[in-house]
């Protein structure tokens, strides 16, 4: 297990389903060693991309390269991939030793080599020892390791997972998710992650490729997504936010400002990419860069107050009704009365572009699951 | 049910018992028939005997039916386990209406009455010279023993996971070893059922053989049915009883397989 798998890269590549484009043309490359995570809701893509980096479906345009090979007209069998599926897709007549070693024997692995490398796949796994046993009596993060030493078994070129923690409960997911990012750090395997929970993303990437719609909304690694989102649709689905709608008024090479209706003066703050003034926005405050000041420039009333253990967030309104969410360490007390006053940094606000104000919300997550 | 009458009860009771009997009733008529002394069969028995097994096995026309039917209920099922696993895998993969529509046309020989059938297999016979041989009356036969191939195979198949075979395949394995290492494996009850029943169903097939057996494949049905019009002796309810044994142990067979495979 030293190789650390291929650099993969898609070319343009594009996916119809009839009128449906689930898959708008995209370029992306991954590095050798890469832990990639494909997030966004469901349809917006990622799981096409999965399935034309595995040969499941063929790209309606474009090519895709692991390494220097074009692989986009070989079938599966002959891309040397190692694929996760959300339901384990384990053979469910064969003991943990035999799904283990299907790949390898299907490459026509000498018998005492074989034994020998399902043995550690199975040890780095955690799961010495349990190759006599039946798929149906393992648990379900047990099957979730099998699947995972049947991929990696075959050393392959490109680690592919598809929602693979989607059927196990929140503990036996964080549980799982550190064992695959352990494993990652141990063998730097190329690896393209689909979720759709942006948790998971956080733990687990290098980089995250934001999409929706079958369009790759942004990419960059966890800090630049969260901190410097490219617009109103990666700011909402990657962390808790505050996007306070209304039209840009001006932009002045990185700074800008926001009218938002209802609300006295401008917000101001660093400006997106591609930001034109005159067109609709959204002002980004994360929870934790609103602060409750008596100073502070804006009145807001107390709706509701979430005991989160180190954290509380305190629920909100502006007067114009905009919901606000403030976090703020637990150890700081309860304000005073439901009337308080909040302001934040000039400097913790990005004004978005908000290109369909309409269907972005804060909590996309919450909808899909 | 507890809510109704014991009145109800008995007489609901009471039927099925009856319909039960006037099914299997049969059964104990002919068993003890054949173990008749006398040359006139009497239920039961003035004196038990296996006098008419002995003239059955020594009787070279009788032993060469029974392997002649033997023979042909081989080759039906093995062709059409072939040819019903074949298709059942293909109407998996096809949509709605035309599954539909292909699966209606494989079972309609259970439905056409079975003489318009043997008529029509007559007249294609003599055309291509197979009246009267095995292969001829198997081929007819697989006509009636496909329909329970595909449909034992069909429902098998629906326990069959679509992303095992992709697994598989994005784990190296060529179609054919995919076939072999997880698709065979899951549809082997089916498989199996399947078998037994074409078997069962072809020893039984008494019909088109009348048409189509000839000289040269005269099976056991075919035989009892010619002796029947010579003459009623108790030899008949002896071939009756090897073909109720028969399928009553293949049949047996198959409850044995399929208990052992859902535990």
């Amino acid at each position: 297990m030293t190789g650390s798998g291929q650099t993969i890269a898609f070319r343009g590549v594009a996916r119809d389903f009839g009128a449906v484009k689930a898959l708008l043309a995209t370029d992306l490359d991954i590095m050798a060693g890469e832990f990639l995570t494909l997030l966004g809701p469901s349809g917006s893509g990622k799981t096409t991309l999965l399935n034309i980096a595995a040969g499941y479906l063929a790209p309606s345009a474009g090519r895709v390269l692991i390494g220097a090979r074009d692989v986009t007209d070989l079938p599966p069998r002959r891309r040397n991939i190692g694929m996760v599926f959300q339901n384990y897709a384990l053979f469910p007549h064969m003991s943990v030793f035999d799904n283990v070693a299907y790949g390898l024997r299907a490459r026509g692995v000498p018998r005492a080599d074989l034994e020998r490398r399902v043995e550690a796949a199975l040890g780095m796994v955690r799961l010495g020892g349990y190759g006599a046993r039946g798929i149906r009596q393992l648990s379900g993060g047990q099957q979730q390791r099998v699947a995972l030493a049947r991929a990696l078994v075959i050393e392959p070129d490109v680690l592919l997972m598809d929602e693979p923690l989607g059927a196990l409960d929140r503990q036996l997911r964080q549980h799982v998710q550190l064992e695959v990012r352990r494993l990652h750090r141990q063998h730097r395997r190329t690896t393209i992650y689909v979720t759709h929970d942006q948790e998971e993303a956080l733990v687990m990437s290098d980089r995250i490729a934001v999409m929706r719609e079958g369009r790759l909304e942004q990419i960059g690694d966890a800090e630049t997504l969260y901190r410097r989102p490219d617009n109103a649709f990666v700011a909402g689905f990657l962390g808790e936010s505050n996007l306070l709608r209304g039209v840009v008024t001006a932009v002045d090479g990185v700074r800008a400002r926001l009218r938002v209706d209802g609300m006295a003066g401008e917000i101001a703050g660093a400006a997106a990419a591609g930001l034109v003034a005159g067109t609709p926005g959204a002002a980004l405050v994360r929870p934790e860069s609103v602060r409750v000041s008596p100073a502070g420039r804006f009145e807001a009333r107390l709706v509701e107050r979430v005991y989160l253990g180190e954290l509380v967030a305190l629920r909100l309104a502006l007067g114009n009704g905009q919901a606000v969410v403030c976090r703020r360490f637990a150890r700081d007390g309860a304000p005073d009365g439901d009337r308080l006053a909040i302001d934040w940094d000039p400097g913790d606000v990005r004004i978005l572009p908000d290109a369909n104000s309409a269907g972005t919300t804060s909590n996309r997550t919450e909808e899909e699951t | 049910m507890e809510t109704r009458g014991i009145g109800f009860r008995l007489a609901v009771h009471g039927l099925g018992s009856a319909v039960l009997a006037f099914l299997i009733l049969p059964i104990f008529a002919v068993v003890p028939a054949s173990f008749n002394h006398g040359t006139f069969i009497r239920i039961p028995p003035e004196r038990w005997s296996l006098r008419w097994y002995g003239r059955f096995f020594a009787d070279s026309e009788w032993l060469s039916s029974l392997a002649t039917s033997l023979e042909v209920a081989a080759i039906a099922t093995v062709l059409s386990v072939a040819i019903g696993t074949a298709a059942a895998l293909g109407l998996a993969r096809l949509g709605g209406q035309l599954r539909a529509a292909l699966t209606g046309l494989i079972v309609a020989p259970m439905i056409v009455p079975v003489i318009v059938t043997a008529v029509s297999l007559y007249y294609v016979g003599r055309y291509w010279g197979l009246t009267g041989t095995l292969l001829g009356l198997a081929v007819a036969h697989v006509l009636m023993c496909l329909p329970f191939v595909v449909l034992n195979v069909g429902v098998s198949l629906r326990s069959l996971d679509p992303s095992w075979l992709r697994a598989a395949e994005g784990l190296g394995a060529s179609p054919v070893r995919v076939f072999l290492t997880v698709t065979l494996p899951t549809i082997l009850p089916g498989l199996f059922g399947g078998a037994v029943f074409s078997l069962i169903t072809s020893f039984d097939e008494v019909v088109m053989s009348i048409f189509l057996a000839g000289v040269g494949a005269k099976t056991l049905p075919v035989k009892m049915w010619e002796t029947v019009r010579l003459e009623f002796s108790p030899v008949l309810s002896v071939a009756s009883c090897l073909l109720i044994v028969l399928t009553v142990a293949l049949f047996a067979l198959f409850r044995l397989a399929s208990r052992r495979e859902a535990s």
